[in-house]
């Protein structure tokens, strides 16, 4: 009775989340396939081109439409991205890794890292770029200062990540190996960290993402050079071409390419997982 | 003993307010199998524990091979550990798992050496073909034999065993142990073998350490526990006895049995009145004897091949069990509900009291 009315009101409702999810995204691709240089970045479509793909790779003969100055924000944005997953990560394990054991303020420790994802963007960013300009007296980089806001911003999810992991994880495989006498840190390098990678994957896929499309804290703590968030930005307030569109669209697909990479690694590690939960069942 | 591999010197362990290990001092020597027995909860884990370097205690040193190791880490001590889990490696394969403490730790073995050893120890608890295969793709009986053969590629000195047969049918049970004697004999291993179930901790032992509460409370062959146990607990955690309240004063004891004569008593901080199972009489209601007397209501019967346990209801859901053993001829039958008369010979009672000299 109750399910012929819950069912197909929560299917209507999922079709609605991914059509709200997914429908911003299907306009946008279409319009990417505008014709160029002189159509707009609005229905309808004059014509169906790949005109403003090709003029991103600069293979289109020069036209009144300058070229998306991306080049360097978009590198300057994944090595940023790549730094902050390294950092992040690494600290997410350890921090979460010590938080196995009660140690004394350990309840503090727990929210002064939470609180880096909590804390507004803006005003993070405002913060470190006063702290920076006005207090330390030091330039803003994106690789100094708005990298530490994004380590500040990245870090929480890394370490909330692993704590969930590390939670459930059972540690008499560790005590096996040190009663065999495997020093600790040989023993976190061969049986920790092996099954414990899935999360790490996770706690990379988070960090990494959230980095490469951080907007509010590098809006302040980046300085001279912008991100790749930024450059888009500041394309907006000029005059808006399709060809921002067809960049959107490759960077969905990017994002896309890397999520399938991370289903295929953790796929392989459930596969793990899954023999040590065999393990426990029988325990 | 002056050949003690090992020794715990007044080892205390505490969590909190709760006191898992009280002052616990034990001497073992070498190739000697000891078993402990204990309600879960008395600190025979911890102790273990303890004894591997994983917890450190608050009091007390502990001693191996004439050191002092009571501050050396887990991985310094060269103490073998078998977990109830069996915490195999699940990311690897069995030969793997055999020859990780060989080829991670300081061995310095070549590989080749490493293999050879693990291949003999895996083929030592039968499981020669199986090298490849991922511990998920093993039985349970198999997993334990691994966890074994990993411990005792390190040729340690001391393995410690924590409830390893508990998550065995009781028919592997039966054939580990005896694979667990086979191996001792052969390697000359010393053996602490922590289990919960009486049967288990009298048959595999040289000598059976009983605790209680974080604290030994007696420590004998199997023979002297079984047959003189220091205390009332200790008769209780036997599970052969069946235990009776009252008070002992001069020369007897006055339960809900009536009035018995009592040869001799242990001191103990309770009176209790201890008959084993199997020294237990069932007489017809009607009958009259001197000894003690016990009316009791027959509940059923339990067939255990080699004898009949009875049990029957003495009043007050106070459960009393008799043990035949069929090699005394068969067992009589009794009728359920019916009220009988128990017995047994006062001679053969344990008892315990605050007056025993």
């Amino acid at each position: 009775m109750e399910s012929r009315i819950i069912k197909p009101a929560l299917g209507v409702y999922v079709a609605l989340f991914v059509l709200f999810l997914y429908g911003p995204f299907v306009v946008l691709t279409i319009i990417s396939f505008q014709q160029g240089p002189d159509g707009g970045p609005q229905f309808p479509i004059i014509e169906w081109s790949t005109y403003w793909y090709r003029q991103i790779f600069g293979l289109t003969p020069p036209s009144r439409v300058a070229p998306l100055p991306f080049g360097e924000a978009l590198i300057r944005s994944l090595v940023l991205a790549l730094m902050t997953m390294v950092v992040s990560t690494v600290l997410g394990v350890m921090s979460a890794q010590a938080f196995r054991r009660n140690f004394k303020g350990s309840a503090v420790v727990f929210y002064l890292i939470v609180l880096g994802m909590m804390v507004p963007g803006v005003l993070t960013g405002l913060g470190t770029s006063l702290l920076a300009n006005n207090i330390i007296g030091i330039e803003r980089h994106w690789y100094t200062t708005a990298f530490a806001t994004h380590v500040a911003y990245t870090f929480p999810f890394a370490f909330l990540v692993m704590l969930a992991i590390l939670n459930r994880f059972d540690s008499s495989v560790e005590e096996a190996a040190w009663s065999l006498g495997v020093d600790p840190w040989t023993t976190f390098r061969k049986v920790t960290f092996p099954l414990i990678f899935p999360g790490v994957l996770s706690a990379m896929l988070f960090a990494f993402t959230l980095s490469l499309d951080e907007f509010p804290r590098t809006l302040f703590a980046s300085g001279r050079d912008q991100t790749l968030p930024l450059a888009i930005y500041g394309t907006f307030s000029v005059e808006i071409h399709p060809n921002i569109f067809a960049f959107g669209v490759l960077t969905t697909l990017f994002s896309f390419a890397l999520l399938s990479v991370y289903g295929i690694l953790m796929a392989m590690s459930v596969r793990r997982a899954k023999k040590m939960a065999m393990q426990e069942d029988i325990a | 003993m002056d050949t003690a591999v090992f020794r715990l010197d007044g080892v205390t362990k505490r969590y909190g307010d709760l006191v898992a290990l009280n002052n616990a001092t034990l001497e073992v020597g070498a190739n000697e199998y000891l078993s402990f027995l204990g309600p879960s909860g008395s600190g025979k884990t911890t102790l273990l524990r303890v004894i591997a370097g994983f917890e450190a205690p608050e009091a007390g040193r502990v001693h191996f091979e004439g050191r002092d190791i009571t501050n050396v880490p887990a991985h310094e001590r060269g103490i073998g550990f078998v977990f109830q889990n069996f915490a195999l490696f699940p990311h690897l394969t069995v030969i793997q798992n055999v020859g990780f403490g060989l080829t991670h730790g300081k061995s310095g073995l070549s590989s080749a050496e490493i293999e050879r050893r693990a291949v003999e120890m895996i083929d030592l608890v039968g499981l020669s073909g199986m090298e490849g295969r991922g511990v998920d793709q093993i039985s349970g009986g198999q997993r334990q034999r691994v966890a074994l053969a990993r411990t005792l590629a390190m040729r340690p000195k001391l393995v410690l065993l924590d409830e390893p047969l508990g998550a065995l049918d009781a028919n592997l049970r039966g054939r580990m142990r005896n694979e667990l004697r086979a191996i001792r004999e052969r390697l000359g291993v010393t053996f602490l073998h922590v289990t919960g179930s009486e049967t288990e901790a009298l048959a595999m032992g040289d000598r059976v350490v009983v605790l209680d509460r974080g604290t030994i409370i007696q420590t004998g062959t199997p023979g002297e526990i079984y047959d003189r146990p220091a205390s009332p607990d200790v008769a209780h955690f036997l599970n052969r006895f069946n235990l009776f309240d009252g008070s002992l004063s001069r020369g007897s004891f006055t339960g809900a049995f009536g009035t018995a004569a009592v040869p001799q008593a242990t001191r103990a901080n309770r009176d209790v009145y201890a008959v084993r199972y199997d020294r237990m009489k069932v007489l017809p209601a009607s009958a009259s004897t001197d000894g003690p007397k016990l009316r009791a209501t027959f509940i059923a019967s339990e067939y255990l091949g080699s004898s009949v346990m009875n049990f029957f209801d003495a009043g007050h859901g106070h459960l009393i069990e008799m043990e035949h053993h069929l090699s005394l001829g068969a067992p009589d039958t009794y009728e359920p509900r019916q009220d009988y008369l128990l017995t047994w010979n006062p001679e053969q009672a344990i008892v315990f009291g605050r007056e025993a000299g």
